[in-house]
């Protein structure tokens, strides 16, 4: 029954919604504070070779090398974050993305850590060594009456799942506290910002770092899943994809880019006649939400009104108990 | 003595926008800064509060000397600013607009609010309990909901300096907060001016509207392209001949304009 409801391919599907939604995070983090960054495809890929690249060859376990990976490019993010502090708007997309290339050149050209442009295949990969795991204290797949490769793609799929959620229930609360306060005020007016005493240096490298390590975390699990990555997979492309989420989920608040993760992601397998023309719809979408809503489909006004009906019904609600206690005393 | 202005020039390119300026305000008093269009008022709030640096010249406020800092760190210092063309944040509400205020008065990091700690939560709350009073003293507290944004401009107005109090300054700048107002609104922001004086404030006005300047200032400075022409009493400023001939020369110029 079970065995036949798993579906390897579409989990896999799933699984890279997750990961493209963590990466539509890693922009929202480091765009709240009003940073335009395309080098998250840059941090992606430190996130991935450093992880592939120690668990290879210094057969460090999986978690240690993910966590690296993030770190790595999180440490990096500060040091791009740092000298472009002053760069605003299109000068830093542009510094980012040349810091991108670079990143990308090196990947290619720095053969003896990287393989060049062929790319590091046989990467442990996370569903593979947790069924070994598993396997070593006596649970196997046909226990539960599912194939093996069926467990790993379900184990995979879970993690980031709580991975996912994790990641977003952690920036909801940073948005909400005084730490988000400030990352919106810069946003806003950063000038007013300092102003009012927010040290906007600290502010904003740090969302640039949160940023970048984000992505490269999201960089370290594709590495674990895809077990094989190149230098291709982190181009340019991939930057303007990841900015795309944002573009066109919204920027503004976290469900933005969330939505248009899983809204970009899944719309190719859906419309497999589309996936050939992708990269052209984003051009489309690009330009179409440029020109009639630049803030992306979901915004602070869409979530304040939510906010506003969901308090309008508590509202009701205590009316209605009020009226009843009424009725009941007379 | 609290605020020390001494000898301050300011260049930008050709334009001489401040011309070695000196004044002291006392511990306590509203001082006026007032002059004509140009005069280098606001040029003069910039330099206090370092949004960029005097060609000469330094600022000293307490004792310490505040040229050179950053203007986050003047603000923590104990110097804070409201702006002539409204700087609020335009996406938040009003009572957010509040709460940011108090960014250097409050310590919780990420983690802590994150994790959401003991500490940071009973830091919000009193961060939104003082943010619902100030509101109240600038009788904003119905609109706490309200995107700043949506605000009249007199609420605006009053907005920000409900904003700049949040930082606990003891020394206020106030750019012509009055800017805009009608009759009652300019009524209203005398009173409040007088509210915030008795809360042990020292306030340092930027105002056009001359009868609530002189209505509201213990004593002011006179700016008139980029030098200080007079200072004194109110009663000194009405019958000095040069501020009157700084006045009425401009009238004339626009006059035959
Ligand atoms: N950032 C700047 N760059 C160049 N020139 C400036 C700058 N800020 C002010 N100025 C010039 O300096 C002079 C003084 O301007 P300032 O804004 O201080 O006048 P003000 O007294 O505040 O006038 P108002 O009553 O109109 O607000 C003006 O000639 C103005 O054009
Ligand atoms: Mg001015």
């Amino acid at each position: 029954m079970l065995a036949e409801l798993i579906n390897p391919y579409y989990l896999q599907v799933l699984s890279f919604i997750l990961i493209n939604i963590i990466l539509g995070i890693s922009i929202y983090i480091t765009l709240s504070t009003g940073q335009l960054s395309l080098g998250h495809a840059g941090f992606m890929g430190i996130g991935a070779y450093t992880s592939a690249i120690v668990t290879i060859n210094y057969d460090l376990p999986l978690i240690v090398g993910i966590l690296l990976g993030a770190i790595v490019a999180g440490l990096t993010g500060i040091l791009i974050g740092l000298p472009t502090l002053r760069l605003q708007g299109v000068y830093l997309a542009i510094a980012t993305l040349g810091f991108g290339e670079v990143v990308r050149v090196l990947f290619i050209n720095w053969e003896g850590m990287t393989q060049g442009a062929v790319g590091i295949s046989s990467i442990p990969h996370i569903g593979r060594e947790l069924v070994t795991g598993l396997r070593d204290t006596g649970f196997t797949a046909d226990m539960i009456g599912i194939r093996s490769n069926q467990l790993i793609s379900v184990l995979v799929f879970l993690i980031l799942l709580v991975v996912t959620i994790l990641l977003i229930s952690f920036f909801v609360r940073q948005h909400r506290s005084r730490v988000g306060r400030a990352f919106a005020a810069i946003k806003m007016d950063e000038s007013a910002a300092e102003a009012m005493g927010i040290n906007i240096t600290y502010y904003k490298v740090l969302a640039f770092a949160q940023g970048a390590l984000v992505a490269g975390f999201a960089g370290a699990l594709y590495a674990h899943i895809t077990a094989y990555i190149s230098p291709s997979d982190f181009s340019y492309h991939r930057a303007v994809e990841i900015l795309i989420f944002a573009v066109f989920g919204g920027s503004e608040v976290i469900a933005g880019p969330i939505f248009g993760a899983i809204f970009l992601t899944s719309m190719p397998e859906l419309l497999r006649d589309v996936s050939e023309y992708r990269y052209m719809i984003y051009g489309v979408i690009l330009v179409a939400m440029m020109a009639f809503r630049p803030q992306g489909l979901i915004d602070y006004n869409m979530i304040h009104k939510l906010k506003r009906l969901r308090k309008k019904k508590d509202q009701k609600t205590i009316d209605e108990k009020e009226s009843k206690r009424h009725d009941i005393g007379s | 003595m609290i605020l020390e202005v001494k000898e301050i020039t300011k260049k930008f390119g050709g334009i001489q926008a401040l011309t070695d300026v000196s004044f002291r305000v006392n511990q306590g008093e509203v001082f006026g800064l007032i002059g004509p269009n140009g005069a280098g008022k606001t040029t003069m709030f910039n330099i206090i509060t370092s949004m960029f640096p005097p060609t000469t010249g330094e600022v000293v406020f307490i004792k310490k000397r505040l040229t050179g800092k950053k203007p986050y760190q003047i603000t923590k210092e104990g110097v804070c600013r409201t702006f002539q063309n409204i700087r609020l944040f335009p996406d938040m509400t009003v009572l957010e607009n509040v709460t940011v205020g108090q960014h250097c008065r409050t310590s919780s990091g990420v983690w802590s609010g994150v994790l959401k700690l003991k500490s940071q939560r009973m830091e919000e709350e009193s961060i939104k309990r003082k943010a619902r009073d100030l509101l109240r003293l600038v009788g904003l507290e119905e609109l706490e909901d309200s995107f700043a944004d949506n605000l009249a401009y007199g609420q605006q107005r009053r907005l920000e300096i409900a904003r700049a109090l949040a930082s606990d300054p003891k020394l206020l700048l106030l750019d012509e907060p009055a800017a805009g107002m009608n009759e009652k609104e300019t009524n209203d922001l005398f009173e409040l001016i007088q509210k915030i004086k008795k809360l042990n404030m020292t306030i340092l006005l930027i105002e056009h509207d001359m009868p609530l300047v002189m209505k509201v200032c213990d004593r002011m400075a006179v700016l008139n392209f980029g030098k200080k022409i007079a200072q004194g009493t109110p009663e000194e400023i009405r019958n000095n001949p040069a501020v009157i001939e700084a006045y009425l020369g401009r009238e004339e110029e626009d006059e035959l304009a």
